[in-house]
């Protein structure tokens, strides 16, 4: 279905891993399912979506509605190696890499039984794009992706002409109605996971402009927004449709009939939206939920249960931790201080003693289960002795590194963290280092002006799965708005460039490898643990999971293979 | 505003109402119709204070609290999407002009959704629970206090007090989420079937035990000591122990004689146990997941949505100045000395 080179030998040894961290979950042949009016899933979803147009959601407790309503043009497979069709098809690159052309599914129907078109697409990625409706998750696809788009931040969103000729100039067209074509600004080989992303859903103009009532300027996002708060004018091409929203408590989702891959088992999909973690696995324990996300509070408790442990899952999820030194300030814009602080961490212990063991720990930058995953450089493993000695190459006395502050969020999670890890480099390199705990706001503000010495736990969840999306954080460019450090890299912004631009896959993935050893020989931070989810499901639900950043709902992608067991 | 005898002055700022004032109905009428005047400063106080307070405090609605942060560019489009490019006295001119027009504008959270319509969903969650809560707190908490009192030194006092002390020192979450685990977690394990589930599906039904429960705890055993310490006092009166000698029965002498007297201080305090159930509403709702305007306030607060953080403060201002009101007049019928000015 895709142009150009294959590389799934590549990604095998972490698929593999993956399959075997989730193979408890897969749907097998042999188990019977449970009559229509059993196929009633209850799952938490944390916090209620700020809305129900794709384009607006940014979080994950958001997307997990808008992933099973809308359907963008390609889909991740489940081990993550490469794309699969979903509203589209197919697509072509051509050979230029700088036009993707999007052919439609041809029976690809909206709920209400319309068949969906290229220009619902077009509409729907201008509505992304279109600088009044200000959408909080549209970097990746002005950033260097879709052409004309490159002028977004300059756009001036009150004025209705500027930004009119802005949407009409982008890179966007519908040639026939099941065409999509997309130009690039420059040759992208990750632009297939950017059509992956929830937020590049196709949207009904018609249904948009009636509960708006007539047509309206491009700049009025009040009217634009009208259809998206109500189950009846939600109208989505995805296998899902809201069949009810009470406000603050739940969202119902019920299949479309009308969807393209056929009827979803599931017969309603209940999205609660329970915040305290504490309350929803009380519920679950009530029976009146089906799948929660268990508080690192609670992990003691489920491994303490006869019934409760057999419902527990493992699930890597595409997140990386690490700590962040200001490379600004003396004496951490010393390579050499960075990497010792780095090799004093012990993060076995720390996954084991602060985290239960349901996180892992990592000594390299991307995850387990993604492209790219390599831990063999060990320069940052724990060695207290090289660590010290590191210290005295660089002539840097402890008295120097014990002036230094690790800035703390004022949350359990990160105190008991934070505190641990001071703990190691008091211990194992003899410091006095302290914690500098503020509230979560003003952590924040500083970090983005810079304002600390250390801080942590920082870190990162893929949009998608491929290395482009990590890279680029710690280019010179993200400097104070991904990346908060600052490190300066030698020879990371040109290897991250020419990588991020190159079409053929085996030459990005070793450009990329060579990030990595940037990243980490030069210690740009030091790396600490991959986020794993400890969940709890019943044992009749049959689900599928993909490691997401997803820590509210696992397997949001997959509903629509999901099923009741009998 | 309770002056003990003399006539109550005209009133200033409604001299067309003075004709009224030479009734007692009259000068309730003034008293109120003042008060509930009273109330548009007070309310433009509270905006004043809450506005420049929540800008000062650090962070932007638009902050994240992991993960990607959004771009520069993107923020600046939110910004101007909510007039938060503006200058900060310019953003609160238009906020107040809004607000005399009872438009109290969109919340950032929820897109397209109005702070009014938000809070018209949560009211009557909060209202319900914190109306039965009431209805709990006065005749259990005054009953157990005129009963210690009478059986003063004895084991009914001794117990009575004790459950007061030990309700007093718990705080509310404690209580709430120490009944979720009792009463429902424990429960299922132990038959199989809970109680009062909390709220799966909330509606207005045994949903309401454990949350009302939890929110009355504290102010019964409030008013319980107070009641108590009231009652005792009334005792020893020379009135009381008159009634005793006239032979009156137990009956009479605690009903009309000690009760009535020994209610003023309890009615006095009924003001701030009122805004104890609105400020309360906050903590209960979070734990027991009730989607009404405490909780509501709550995430505002957490994700810096203004609009939402305003019209809640101003909501739960109205409410207790209300609240203050309705005790005073209460009075009125209480204590005949009472009058209003």
């Amino acid at each position: 279905m895709h142009v150009g080179s294959g590389f799934r030998a590549i990604a095998l040894a972490s698929a593999g891993m993956f399959v075997v961290a989730a193979c408890g979950t897969s749907s097998s042949a042999g188990v019977s399912m449970a009559p229509n009016d059993k196929q009633i899933f209850r799952v938490n979803d944390g916090t209620e979506p700020n809305s129900y147009d794709p384009g607006q959601e940014t979080y994950t407790y958001e997307a997990a509605v808008g992933r099973n309503v809308f359907q963008p043009l390609l889909t991740p497979k489940a081990d993550l190696t490469d794309v699969q069709p979903a509203a589209a098809k197919s697509y072509d690159v051509s050979s230029d890499g700088l036009t993707y052309t999007f052919h439609l599914q041809p029976n690809g129907k909206w709920s209400d039984g319309k068949p969906v078109t290229g220009a619902d697409f077009v509409y729907g990625w201008q509505r992304l794009l279109n600088p009044a409706l200000a959408a909080g998750y549209v970097d990746p696809f002005f950033d260097g992706t879709v052409a004309g788009a490159q002028n977004y931040g300059s756009i001036d969103p009150a004025n209705t002409s500027a930004v009119d000729s802005f949407i009409q100039g982008l890179g966007l067209s519908a040639p026939d109605a099941t065409t999509f074509v997309v130009k690039l600004q420059h040759p992208a080989a990750y632009f297939k996971w950017v059509a992956t992303l929830w937020v590049a859903a196709p949207i009904r103009k018609d249904v948009v402009e009636q509960a708006a009532g007539g047509s309206f300027a491009s700049t009025d996002a009040t009217k634009a927004e009208m259809w998206a708060n109500s189950a009846n004018t939600v109208i989505g091409n995805g296998p899902f449709k809201i069949s009810e929203i009470v406000s603050k408590d739940h969202v119902t989702l019920v299949p479309n009939t009308n969807y393209w891959g056929g009827t979803a088992h599931l017969q309603q999909v209940i999205l609660k939206f329970i915040a305290d973690g504490n309350t929803a696995f009380s519920q679950y324990q009530t029976g009146a939920l089906d799948q929660i996300n268990v508080p690192v509070a609670d992990v003691t408790v489920v491994r303490g249960d006869a019934v409760l442990s057999k419902q527990a899952h493992l699930l890597p999820e595409l997140t990386v931790f690490w700590m962040t030194y200001n490379t600004k300030r003396a004496p951490l814009d010393n390579a050499d201080v960075r990497m010792a602080l780095s090799k004093a961490i012990d993060r076995d212990k720390l996954v084991n003693d602060v985290e239960h063991g349901t996180d892992k720990a990592i000594a390299s930058f991307f995850p387990r289960g993604m492209n790219g995953y390599d831990n063999s450089d060990n320069a940052q493993s724990f060695d207290p002795a090289a660590a010290k000695a590191l210290l005295q190459k660089a002539g840097i006395t402890v008295d120097q590194l014990s002036k230094l502050k690790l800035m703390t969020r004022n949350t359990t999670n990160s105190k008991t963290l934070n505190t641990f890890i001071a703990d190691q480099w008091n211990t194992n390199l003899g410091t006095n280092i302290q914690l500098d705990v503020i509230d979560s706001k003003t952590v924040t503000r500083n970090i983005r002006k810079g304002q600390f010495d250390i801080y942590g736990p920082d870190g990162w969840g893929a949009d998608y799965p491929d290395q482009q999306d990590w890279a680029d954080i710690f280019t010179s460019t993200a400097c104070h708005g991904l990346n908060f450090g600052c490190p300066t890299l030698t020879g990371y912004d040109d290897i991250v460039q020419k990588a991020d631009t190159e079409t053929d896959q085996a030459q990005r993935n070793k450009d990329y490898a060579t990030a990595q050893k940037i990243l980490i020989d030069q210690a740009a931070v030091g790396f600490i643990f991959q986020q794993y989810e400890y969940d709890l499901w019943k044992p009749n639900v049959q689900i599928t999971n993909t490691p997401f950043d997803d820590e509210y709902v696992p397997g949001d992608q997959n509903y629509n293979s999901a099923y009741i067991s009998a | 505003m309770a002056v003990i005898e003399g006539r109550p002055r005209r009133g200033a700022l409604l001299p067309w109402f003075g004709a009224l004032s030479g009734t007692r109905g009259g000068a309730l009428a003034i008293f109120v119709g003042r008060r509930i005047l009273w109330m548009i400063p007070i309310v433009f106080f509270v905006i004043v204070i809450t506005f420049f307070l929540m800008h000062q405090a650090a962070g932007s609605p638009w902050d994240r609290t992991g993960g990607r942060q959004l771009s520069q560019s993107v923020i600046d489009n939110l910004n101007a999407k909510y007039g938060l490019d503006k200058p900060e006295w310019q953003q609160f001119l238009i906020y107040v002009w809004d607000v005399i027009h009872f438009d109290f504008g969109l919340s950032y959270q929820y897109e397209g959704k109005s702070v009014t319509s938000l809070l018209g969903e949560g009211w009557r969650y909060t209202a319900v629970i914190g109306g039965l809560a009431f209805l709990l707190i006065v005749p259990v908490g005054v009953g157990l206090g005129v009963l210690a009192a009478l059986r003063q030194n004895t084991r009914v006092d001794y117990a009575t007090m004790g459950f007061a002390t030990i309700a007093a020192s718990f705080p509310n979450f404690v209580v709430g989420v120490l009944m979720v685990v009792v009463l429902s977690v424990t429960m299922y394990k132990l038959t199989g079937g809970s109680f009062f589930l909390p709220s799966s599906d909330f509606a207005l039904d045994d949903h309401l035990i454990m949350p009302v429960i939890t929110l009355s705890l504290l102010p019964i055993a409030y008013t319980a000591r107070l009641t108590r310490a009231s009652t005792l006092d009334t005792i020893r009166q020379d009135y009381v122990r008159t009634a005793w000698a006239k032979g009156l029965s137990e009956r009479l002498v605690v009903i009309k004689h000690i009760l009535k007297n020994s209610l003023i201080p309890v009615v006095t305090t009924l003001g701030p146990t009122f805004a104890f159930l609105v400020t309360g509403s906050v903590i209960v709702e979070t734990v027991f997941n009730i989607p009404g305007i405490g909780r509501a306030f709550v995430v505002a607060v957490e994700s810096r949505d203004y609009p939402m953080i305003l019209g809640t403060t101003v909501l739960f201002s109205v409410v207790i100045a209300v609240a203050n009101l309705i005790v005073d007049v209460a009075y009125v019928f209480i204590d005949p000395r009472v009058r209003l000015t």
